[in-house]
């Protein structure tokens, strides 16, 4: 009850986290991901090359770069437009214009799995076994499964011009390239020279240091357990050396169709043949 | 600032509906599907099956199968659980139990361009071309375009045991057999009287008497023309006689591969990959 009377207050105030419930203009942009699929650094890329003139760091990403789900209301109206946000959500139809980032869901376990162990989500006696098993079920994240967030996204905007699909591995093999695409699909004037400083700002080096200076002042990594990196590897292809084949098959097995279709090589040879029906691939008109 | 303070207030008092904040519960069911497919009729069958000592009407669906955006928060804090939501959302993985009910999309447009011309949202005059065009960019309405709203639930759920597709054209032809479908999914117990007490408290008879006395008392038809009625043919296939054959075609061209998945039959000639997807007999495989 006092809860509620909070809520009220906050929402007459404008202070209440806007999370999902919160205006979204027909100009916005939305960096989205599933979470551990390099979101963070991408905010770092594109903060990097849209405000060449300012320090981005853990300190200012979330006001340079904002995340609905852990800014008011209030902030997010009083920011210039077009916005360019971070987000998490699986398909909101409401989001015009989206940059969507996927990782090998692999690499993404372990990366949760870590981040989940620094956060105090999980036990620090948790498996990584028992942790595959509960994030194939869709169970480690409020955010629903991996599958189930790349393929509504894909699902409804698969084809769609307003639609950029980035691979994560893509991004890491050929920064500034990527960068270049992204930029592009943002309207942003990029020379390479630019894209490079940019991609410089936000090298996995450059946010290990300031990690260790700001800490404390990020949503992200604040009262955490500091002996944990947010920033680990940064790195491709990991899950080969931590992950048990069991738990790397039991993802394959679950996931083939959609494995198969973003170009990630299967060790189960069995599944190369697993295909995305094709009214998913056939995507949607406009 | 003086409606924002109403709002607040409501809030506090928790008369507002709460929209997209709904707290889910982990026993909820979902009834979801996009707008003018089914849903209401839906609700009444299952309101009647789930409530058979209180029958559905327009005066108190809202608060037997409630929706966030029409009920009041206080009205889902008093409900008895498990809770039967309804829903018009695209994919949403918080949704702890779902029955999606998907219809053909040529009888949605006709079906939509008629409730719009009720809630005066478009005049007589308004062409109906123009509406498909926009029907298919998913402009008619704030949850997606067809495809894109059966496509999210589908591919991401379909193989899930906690997700019950029904069609529309199969609840229309026989009703009492799909509802059992829907009483085992929710472990219901249901007799066959039961069930058929439910289908015939909810037929379009029913609901069209009622709709003539109790207009005022639903949102959904509250202040609209009382010349068109929300409960219309009620019946599958009227596409066939109403919809111009070039709509037709566009609307084919635009989702032909989905239909062709959901066993409904193309009238102009397959998109390739239609044709590719029927001669492999692929199934989406999410295998848990």
């Amino acid at each position: 009850m006092l809860g509620q009377f909070k809520y009220a207050v906050q929402y007459v105030l404008g202070l209440d986290r806007a999370g999902r419930h919160f205006t979204v203009f027909p100009d916005d942009t939305f960096l989205v991901s599933y979470p551990k699929s390099g979101n963070t650094w991408v905010r770092f890329l594109l903060a990097n090359l849209m405000y060449p003139k300012e320090t981005v760091g853990f300190a200012n990403i979330n006001r340079l770069l904002p995340a609905p789900g852990v800014l008011s209301k209030r902030f997010l109206r009083s920011l210039p437009r077009p916005r360019v946000m971070k987000s998490h959500e699986p398909f909101d139809v409401r989001f015009r214009k989206v940059i969507y980032l996927v990782r090998d869901p692999r690499d993404v376990a372990v990366s949760e799995y870590h981040f989940d162990l620094k956060k105090r989500y999980i036990e620090a006696d948790v498996t990584l076994e028992q942790f595959v098993k509960r994030f194939i079920a869709g169970e480690t994240s409020s955010y629903g499964s991996w599958w189930e967030h790349a393929a509504s996204w894909i699902a409804a905007r698969q084809g769609n011009p307003a639609f950029l699909l980035v691979r994560y591995e893509d991004l890491l093999a050929d920064s500034i390239g990527e960068t270049r695409k992204i930029a592009e699909f943002l309207g942003i004037q990029s020379d390479t020279e630019r894209l490079q400083a940019a991609v410089e700002r936000s090298s996995a080096d450059r946010m290990r240091k300031l990690e260790k200076q700001q800490a404390d002042q990020w949503t992200g990594t604040k009262n955490t357990r500091q002996e944990i990196p947010f920033v680990r590897a940064a790195k491709s292809g990991g899950w080969k050396e931590t992950l048990p084949p069991q738990s790397a098959e039991e993802i394959e097995m679950a996931w083939a169709p959609l494995l198969n279709f973003l170009g990630y090589e299967l060790q189960s040879r069995h599944l190369d043949n697993t295909v995305m029906p094709a009214w998913v691939k056939a995507g949607q008109p406009l | 600032m003086i409606k924002h303070l109403i709002a607040g207030i409501q809030r506090g008092l928790g008369l507002h509906r709460p929209g997209r904040s709904l707290l889910i519960l982990p026993d909820d069911i979902f009834l979801v599907s996009f707008p003018k497919s089914g849903n209401t009729w839906t609700r009444f069958l299952l309101a009647n099956l789930r409530f058979p000592n209180e029958p559905a009407t327009w005066a108190n669906i809202n608060r037997l199968i409630p929706d966030p955006t029409g009920t009041a928060k206080r009205d889902f804090d008093r409900l008895p659980r498990p809770r039967i939501i309804k829903s018009h959302e695209c994919f949403d993985p918080r949704y702890p139990r779902v029955i999606y009910i998907v219809r053909d999309p040529r009888d949605v447009v006709l079906s939509q361009y008629h409730y719009h011309r009720k809630i005066r949202k478009l005049d007589d005059e308004s062409p109906l071309e123009q509406f498909v065009t926009r029907f298919l960019a998913g402009e008619t309405c704030p949850h997606g375009s067809w495809g894109q709203n059966v496509a999210t639930w589908l591919y991401t759920s379909e193989a899930s045991p906690r997700f019950l597709l029904l069609r529309y054209e199969d609840l229309v032809a026989d009703t009492a057999r799909e509802l059992t479908k829907v009483a085992t999914f929710l472990q219901l117990t249901a007799a066959p009287e039961q069930i058929a007490l439910a289908v015939e408290r909810s037929s379009a008879d029913r609901m069209r008497q009622m709709e003539k006395k109790q207009t005022d008392k639903n949102d959904l038809v509250k202040g609209s023309r009382k010349d068109l009625s929300f409960v219309r043919a009620a019946g599958s296939g009227g596409w066939r006689s109403e919809l111009p054959a070039p709509m037709v075609a566009r609307i084919e061209a635009a989702w032909g591969p989905l239909m062709q998945r959901l066993r409904y039959e193309l009238s102009t000639q397959a998109p390739k990959e239609a044709r590719d997807y029927e001669a492999q007999g692929i199934l989406s495989g999410r295998h848990l």
